[in-house]
């Protein structure tokens, strides 16, 4: 197939790839963007390793082929943290124990901040959901509720710090 | 304690909360090929011919691999290779690629190419002649006469498909003794269990990047659990010295639950043999439905129990028998057996015990290690009888096992003592938690909603000993600026063991946190351990980091005593900093021994320097501040005289049993036969909890993966020998919506045996969880559970069964 070349914003960058328009986003990310956060546990779009956040949505990056991105703002686990430090979602991670293998970890991190960045205030039926495509065989997710929780606590109180609502 | 004991964050948190964790399948080379597999569409087929002409026409493809043209040295490709023990002999039943496949997914040859998708596609050029032969899936029809032999019947000389040696346990001669013993019960239960064939479902598949050297070296990045027992397999593999081989993990392994004690699959041997025949670095990932069908899953099994009791309710014996299905291959086949009868026969003080057990060929996927490796199998069996029991004699089921569970320094038959059990206070937890006092009133007459309440107890095993191979080694160097380098040989595959071992390292040497920097596995870089499975890290590389610390903390402390002019049991190092003994928890002022007199012109002495008598005062003046030396200084000083400190740490562990009890509410719909989890409590006794964060989570995960196994986690086969369930979406993991509220309870001892007191943790969070959802179930109903997983279509049965 031939090669195209897609424009989208990554990370609030502007990137151009070139590319079979049906390569899937997830290996336009980790091959040819040297981006190896986002994982790979399953291409059948099952098991929600490879999330990412496109235009402020969860998308599973395995299935989508990268044609469907051009002009898209997608956002990875690489884009999470800033030099100033680490999201108050991933210092929640570290604080309440909500990882063990951390494979599935960075796909996690990304429904959640597609939830926090909505809605700070999941109640518990919101919070299932929005990690409800994310397997974890590891932790059991009780760790991961608690850190959800903690940083939606800790968003909130940034909000008001900066005078938002 | 300053660090053991403590909520510590994990010390991988930030690399893999941020995606900068590497992982086997991020890993690439330069000039990197990949490999694709081609497997059996058979359960079990002669390969009369491959034929690979077309393929290795297919532009991109760089080699064709099959048996005639890759080494046909036998192996096992999990640990037993290289870890069993006698009596038992490795069973050496696989080769790179058989002259017969035995399961729908055997491997039959593999390409190398310049992509996946090449390599993919050359796969299916590949002409393949089957003659295809009956096959056999059922542990009782494989060792029925007249059944396919799956293996040459030279390997199975004790029966029909029967694996290696049948286990009897207590060891020793078999004995007829507990048939006498039978006859002094007031009441006797003989019963029949069938377990599910459940997968581990690691999150991250099998993979392993290889490169062969021009001089021959082999380098594989890989996801297995055990570095250094899988370079010693990879080395008869391929019949290479185990020096030419290095093994590393690149750090990271995303889970395991057992699934790579030894070669992840065959991973590493087909990125090895592509890589011979390339000459390049070739990459192997499995995909996720080859992690199903072509990775060992646990052991489906069928259990018999014959448990006889006086009307008091005390055990007079217990008849165990355990046949489990290995699958294909034998992988941990021969031993699983024994495991899965020696912890079930452990749990009760019983005066007649005996167990009979051995493993099955089939044409299933091979049926290998799984976190409690054969323990939940027998549990759910065991525990089912004693809540029978417990009917059947009017007692209440937790004070049926509060009578029998075996207590901390009673005798039992295995080969080192049960020094520690909290189990009663894990029960008592459990109990409290879960309202124990409402058993048998929680359900009103009418309604198709039924409740009930059940618990299970268990214990398991600290390391492999006595069932295999188990010793550790540890280095730990303390760099000339007073940080420390600690190196196991050890993965982290999500256990935490890479901040738990830390901790045990830090709290002996008594330095700063920040200072300790941990060295992941890489067979030539680390010393020898056999690697993380049987809830070894903690205790067993524990003790190992242990006896490295202490060696290297003595040679500290007696260099600093020459320094200080005193005893060396009159200093201690606190933060860092060596010190009086008597200013423990006090400020000193510090010197640098480097500023001492004559200390230079000592130093420009070397290599071997006289000893300067240095004007080392007010040690231990009460009239102002004590004076110490940071651990800095001190090794720096050191430096300057040619000398470092290094501590080896080489142990062989003894065991220690930790201890558990998980308490279950449900509730079923006698309607539909579905059945909901209320609440889970689970309380363990893992002696010290070095991280109790890290010791809740591995609770909490297994509690989860229990719920799977009972409810509904489950390996069919079609009439064809094909897998049923192969994806995430057909074999349904528990997910974040499926999840009872969880409580659990660290329920601390002391053994003396572990490093601090510690025992294993890992494997216990799944050994009880299944069968106290099971004895819950039964309680709600009032009728029998005697297979896993309850499907709401096996519930719906048994109530239109019974009627009720």
């Amino acid at each position: 197939m031939e090669k195209i070349m897609v424009n989208f914003t990554l990370n609030n960058e502007s990137v151009d790839v070139s590319c079979e328009p049906d390569k899937m986003l997830v290996d336009v990310l980790r091959e040819n963007l040297n981006l190896t956060g986002t994982k790979i546990g399953c291409r059948e779009g099952e098991c929600g390793a490879c999330t990412v956040i496109m235009d402020g949505k969860t998308v599973t990056s395995c299935l989508l082929p990268v044609a469907k991105v051009a002009g898209r703002t997608i956002q990875t686990i690489e884009g999470v943290a800033t030099k100033e430090g680490l999201h108050p979602i991933q210092d929640a991670f570290i604080e309440k124990g909500a990882l063990q293998c951390g494979f599935c970890t960075p796909g996690v991190i990304m429904s959640v901040k597609a939830l926090l960045d909505q809605n700070t205030s999941p109640d518990k039926d919101e919070l299932r959901e929005a990690i409800g495509g994310n397997v974890c065989r590891c932790t059991g997710y009780l760790k991961i509720e608690d850190a959800i929780n903690h940083a939606a606590e800790e968003m909130r109180g940034t909000c008001v710090k900066d005078g938002g609502e | 304690m300053k660090y053991v004991g403590k909520k510590i964050n994990r010390l991988d948190g930030p690399d893999k909360v941020t995606g900068a964790g590497t992982f086997s399948s991020d890993m690439t080379a330069p000039g990197m090929l990949y490999g694709k597999i081609l497997r059996s569409p058979h359960p079990h087929a002669k390969v009369i011919g491959v034929d690979t002409a077309e393929a290795e026409k297919l532009p991109g493809v760089k080699a064709v691999i099959h048996r005639g043209n890759v080494s046909q040295n036998s192996f096992n490709s999990a640990a037993p290779m290289y870890t069993t023990v006698p009596y038992l002999k490795p069973v050496l039943d696989q080769n790179i690629f058989s002259e017969k496949v035995r399961f729908v997914g055997d491997e039959v040859a593999a390409v190398a190419a310049d992509s996946e998708k090449i390599a993919l596609a050359a796969c299916k050029l590949i002409k393949v002649e089957y003659e295809v032969l009956p096959a056999v899936f059922d542990i009782k029809e494989a060792m029925a006469d007249g059944a396919p032999d799956i293996h040459d019947p030279k390997l199975t000389p004790e029966g029909k498909n029967i694996v290696a040696d049948i286990i009897h346990l207590p060891p020793g001669p078999p004995s007829d003794a507990i048939d006498e013993e039978f006859k002094n019960a007031d009441v006797i239960i003989e019963e029949e269990f069938k377990i599910n064939i459940v997968k581990q479902c690691q999150m991250e598949n099998m993979a392993a990047l290889a490169s062969v050297s021009q001089g021959g070296k082999i380098t594989v990045h890989s996801t297995t659990q055990t570095p250094h027992p899988t370079k010693a397999i990879l080395a008869k593999v391929f019949g290479v010295p185990a020096s030419k081989i290095r093994v590393t993990n690149p750090p990271y392994v995303g889970g395991g639950f057992g699934v790579r004690i030894g070669l992840s699959a065959k991973a590493e041997v087909m990125a090895i043999a592509l890589s011979m025949a390339t000459k390049k670095p070739v990459r192997v990932i499995y995909t996720r439905e080859e992690d199903f069908i072509a990775t060992d899953t646990r052991h489906g099994a069928i259990v018999k129990v014959k448990l006889g009791a006086k009307k008091d309710g005390s055990f007079v014996a217990l008849d165990l028998k355990g046949y489990t299905n290995t699958g294909a291959y034998c992988t941990f086949g021969a031993e699983l057996p024994g495991v899965l009868g020696a912890m079930n026969l452990a749990i009760y003080n019983i005066p007649s015990i005996r167990y009979y057990g051995h493993s099955v060929y089939t044409n299933c996927t091979t049926g290998g290690a799984m976190r409690g490796f054969g323990n939940p199998q027998g549990n759910f069996a065991l525990e089912r009888v004693v809540d029978m029991m417990a009917v059947k004699l009017g007692i209440d089921a937790r004070k049926l096992r509060e009578k029998n569970i075996m207590k901390a320094g009673e005798p039992w038959f295995l080969p080192y003592p049960c020094l520690s059990s909290e189990l009663a206070e894990c029960i008592n937890k459990c109990a409290d938690s879960i309202g124990w006092e409402n058993r048998g009133s929680l359900n009103e007459e009418a309604g198709h909603l039924k409740r009930g309440l059940g618990m299970a107890v268990g214990t398991h095993v600290s390391n492999g000993w006595p069932f295999c191979v188990d010793y550790d080694n540890a280095y730990v160097t303390i760099q000339s600026d007073g940080s420390v380098n600690l190196a196991v040989g050890c993965c982290d595959m999500g256990t935490g063991i890479s901040t738990s071992l830390p901790q045990i390292c830090a709290e002996v040497l008594g330095i700063n946190w920040e200072d300790i920097t941990f060295t992941f596995a890489d067979t030539d870089a680390t010393p020898f351990t056999i690697g993380n499975h049987a809830s070894r890290g903690a205790y067993a590389q524990g003790l190992a980091v242990k006896a490295a610390a202490d060696d290297a903390k003595k040679q500290l402390m007696d260099f600093a005593a020459g320094v200080f002019k005193v005893a060396t049991e009159n200093l201690i190092i606190e933060d860092s900093v060596i010190k009086p003994a008597d200013a423990a928890g006090e400020a000193v002022s510090i010197v640098d021994p480097i500023t001492l007199p004559g200390a230079i012109e000592e130093a420009d002495a070397a290599p071997v320097p006289p000893p300067v008598d240095h004007e080392m005062t007010k040690l231990s003046d009460s009239s102002g501040p004590k004076t110490g030396i940071s651990l800095e200084g001190l090794v720096y000083y050191a430096h300057i005289r040619n000398k470092q400190f290094i501590g080896i740490g080489r142990i062989i562990p003894s065991n220690a049993p930790p201890w558990h009890c998980c308490a279950a509410e449900v509730e079923v719909d006698t309607d539909l036969g579905t059945i909901q989890v209320i609440k889970m409590a689970a309380a363990h006794d893992v002696g010290t909890a070095i991280n109790p964060k890290i010791v809740e989570g591995q609770i909490e995960g297994g509690v989860v993966q229990g719920i799977g196994f009972a409810l509904n986690e489950e390996i069919l086969y079609k009439p064809n020998g094909e897998q049923a369930h192969k994806s995430f979406s057909s074999y349904m993991v528990p997910t974040a919506e499926d999840i009872p509220e969880i409580e659990t309870f660290i329920v601390e001892s002391y053994d003396e045996s572990g490093p601090f007191g510690a025992k294993g943790v890992g494997e216990c969070g799944i050994v009880c969880p299944a069968s106290a959802i099971a004895n819950a179930v039964a309680n709600a109903l009032d009728i029998d559970i005697k297979e896993l997983p309850m499907t709401a279509e096996r519930i719906h049965e048994l109530i239109s069964q019974t009627g009720s």
